[in-house]
């Protein structure tokens, strides 16, 4: 390999390298501290944390530009620029975390992350496709796995049970998907088949049917609340908001070409499913968390409401393919989980307890957790109003219903309620196990990372920084594949329409699709 | 290869069968022949290197290494558990899923209204009969081992299914699934060890 060769290949696997280093880091720190001296899991985690700022940096550094793509035969890795703008925060996010979290596991989580934003950013930059998605389940599988095997907890291991079935589950669908993808161009010019618009319909059940049962929508959410009330909060957030947000990125972007390569509305009732699905999950999510006493399970309710953007997002992509609103809320809302993930880890670290009605008096005791918590309030307001705000209220007219678009904001109210709730439970008078909880200092570096990463998060989610316009970006476009050698269309014994490449032999399809093996289809201009 | 295709594809279909239904020793030993037959079947033809069929393998290969239960390959219990009547015993007791096996394998056979009836008929009705067998326990199943089995069955039935219409995978998908059989197969036999330990422990 040459050296411009090499240097390609660093730039477009910068995040893989770094996960893989950490292999060897960690126990070579581990190595020359001793594993037995208290300071080792100090150090590790130390070199962990480091190594995922040096991953954010690298992947900003890298970037998306053509430098980065790499090309190995038929192989090709092309960064894009959501890709890359989840590892820059990612990194910054998981640093902060790990580094809240502390403890003997630390270094062990901060691994994951690595590995967890590395498959991220590698999904995002392969051609669309089977193999982006079967990453990322695989990758969110095998991280609940490893984040779930520090000890023999059985509830643990049955929410990893539960992902390996739903993984399974998804992958035939999928499939599915892929399959009646491609019968729509076959509709356009063969009668015989089912008509573009039903057929497209299919596909957006499948495609949706991914992203609802990854990202926790109604009816699909015990599965994301077993995550938050099981696994570590790295775990939780990497399964349960990080990958569903970028495979919600991967299924908008098919969807929207969908919507776009068609010019009937689509069949069933795919898209009012979706909205209802969706509103019903955030309102679930919303008043879920305002009736808990858990902050575990409330912050996993807020990742259930935040599955409801999703829903709606994917919605609006069918609805307005062109319309960028839909990917603009997708980065907001995974970073306010994360901050609440972030004040959840803290907290529960510093006080030993989960329970609402033994953390009165928080806020005043550790100051610094109260700037946590107030930053993911204002990151969950999206306040003060700008693009973030406005795209999420453009959803909701994409969606054109009325209903749906109140439940909605009700929803998000009761959000921000509940999490108002937390605060103020804060400032309540002190409990004793508040009272009698070892703080340290505000002046040390773990305080000052999590009060700093907490405002830079909260300034990128809530659209200070215009950070979130990056996760807009277009992804790797999908490749042209050569159909199978057995795969050769015939039309039907008796056709209605003679089959032809011409656009005038179905008015229902744009002039765009084309039948490809597969089976992509290429938006119309 | 086409003329080993249609035994290929009922030893498939068969080790998936004996996949479900068996327990134990019989259910690994067809879990590993089913990877064998699939794998053989969906590689063979359009990639002259195969090395995705041999990722493919030692993927799998991995995969059931980290996941197979201790004592599965003594000798006399693998005898056993493996002799011919013992075989069509465990069929006979699942009447249900042997006729969803040919029902499946039947409606694989019909060409239906979609690109797929021009695909490969032989591969579209093992991957049809595959998934036929493997989602029910795939869904309804309470035991980890019998789930991950099953998960594995669904899994070749499904990419059996996409190679009869779409040909083999691209290489970085075929990468990417071949991890996917190694973290469902270490994934499933980690959770079930953990709960057994936890079951023990309690």
């Amino acid at each position: 390999m040459t050296e411009v060769g090499t240097l390609t290949a660093i730039r477009a696997l910068f995040p893989v390298l770094a996960a893989l280093s950490s292999l060897a880091l960690v126990p070579l720190i581990r190595l020359w501290r001793g594993s037995e001296r208290d300071d080792a899991a100090a150090y590790a985690t130390f070199g962990v944390q480091l190594l995922l700022l040096a991953t954010s940096v690298g992947a900003a550094l890298a970037g998306a530009g053509y430098l980065s793509t790499l090309k190995v035969g038929q192989i090709t890795i092309d960064p894009s620029e959501p890709g890359r703008l989840l590892v820059l925060l990612g990194g910054i996010v998981f640093a902060v975390i790990v580094g809240a979290g502390e403890g003997r596991r630390a270094g062990t989580m901060g691994q994951i992350a690595l590995f967890g934003i590395a498959a991220i950013d590698l999904a995002l930059a392969i051609p669309s496709g089977i193999a982006p998605i079967a990453l990322l389940l695989f990758a969110s599988l095998g991280i609940s796995g490893t984040a779930a095997s520090g000890k023999d907890d059985v509830g643990r291991a049955r929410a990893v049970f539960r992902d390996l079935r739903t993984v399974s589950l998804l992958l035939p669908a999928v499939v599915i998907a892929e399959i009646l993808r491609t019968a729509i161009s076959y509709a356009a010019v063969d009668a015989s088949y089912a008509t573009p618009a039903s057929l497209a319909a299919g596909t957006a059940l499948g495609v949706s049917l991914v992203l609802i049962a990854a990202a926790g929508v109604f009816p699909f959410h015990g599965r994301l609340i077993k995550i938050f009330e099981a696994l570590p909060i790295v775990g939780s957030l990497l399964v349960g908001v990080w990958i569903p947000s970028a495979l919600a990125l991967i299924v908008m972007s098919e969807l929207s070409a969908l919507a776009s390569s068609i010019t009937d509305p689509l069949g069933g009732a795919i898209v009012p499913g979706i909205l209802l699905a969706g509103a019903a999950t955030l309102i679930f999510g919303a008043v879920s968390a305002l009736l808990h006493d858990d902050i575990g399970e409330i912050v996993g309710f807020m990742a259930v409401a935040n599955s409801g953007w999703l829903a709606l997002a994917a919605a609006a992509a069918l609805q307005s393919p062109t319309d960028t609103s839909s990917r603009l809320i997708v980065l907001p809302g995974m970073l306010t989980i994360s901050l609440f993930g972030l004040w959840l880890v803290s907290v529960r670290r510093r006080y030993g307890t989960t329970s609402i009605r033994e953390l009165g008096g928080w806020a005043r005791r550790t100051s610094a957790n109260g700037i946590a918590l107030i930053a993911a309030i204002v990151a969950l307001a999206a306040l003060p109003p700008g693009a973030v705000l406005a795209a999420r209220l453009n959803l909701l007219l994409l969606g054109g219903n009325p209903l749906i678009a109140i439940f909605a904001v009700i929803g998000q109210v009761t959000l921000i309620v509940a999490a108002i709730r937390l605060l103020l439970v804060g400032f309540t008078p002190q409990s004793q196990t508040v009272h009698e909880a070892e703080t340290r200092p505000f002046a040390n570096l773990i305080t000052i990372s999590l009060v700093a990463g907490s405002l830079f998060v909260a300034a990128a989610a809530a659209g200070w920084l215009a950070l979130e316009s990056g996760g807009t970006g277009p992804l790797p476009p999908a490749p042209s594949v050569s159909p199978a050698a057995s795969f050769d269309p015939v039309p039907s014994s008796e056709p209605s329409i003679e089959p032809t490449p011409s656009v005038s032999a179905s008015p229902e399809v744009s002039p765009d699709v084309s039948p490809s093996g597969s089976g992509e289809i290429s938006p119309a201009p | 290869m086409p003329s080993f295709e249609l035994p290929l594809v009922l030893i498939a279909i068969l080790a998936g069968t004996l996949a479900v239904t068996s327990a134990g020793r019989g259910a690994w030993v067809a879990i590993a022949l089913l990877a064998l037959t699939s794998s053989a079947l969906e590689f063979s033809i359009a990639d002259p290197n195969h090395i995705s069929l041999i990722l493919r393998l030692s993927a799998i290969g991995i995969g059931l290494a980290a996941a197979l239960p201790e004592n599965l390959f003594e000798r006399e219990a693998l005898r056993r558990d493996l002799a011919l009547g013992t075989l069509v015993r465990t069929l006979r007791d699942h009447p249900v899923v042997v006729a969803s096996a040919v029902a499946g394998l039947l409606l694989g056979l019909v060409p239906l209204a979609l690109p797929i009836e021009s695909s490969s008929d032989a591969l579209r009705a093992a991957g049809i009969a595959l998934l036929v067998v493997g989602l029910p326990p795939l869904l309804t199943s309470r035991f980890i081992e019998a789930t991950t089995r099953a998960a594995v069955v669904t899994l070749s039935g499904t990419l059996l299914l996409r190679t009869s219409i779409f040909g083999a995978l691209d290489p970085l998908g075929a990468l990417a699934i071949a991890a996917g059989f190694t973290c469902i197969l270490v994934v499933g036999g980690s959770v079930a060890t953990r709960i057994s330990n936890a079951e023990e422990e309690r």
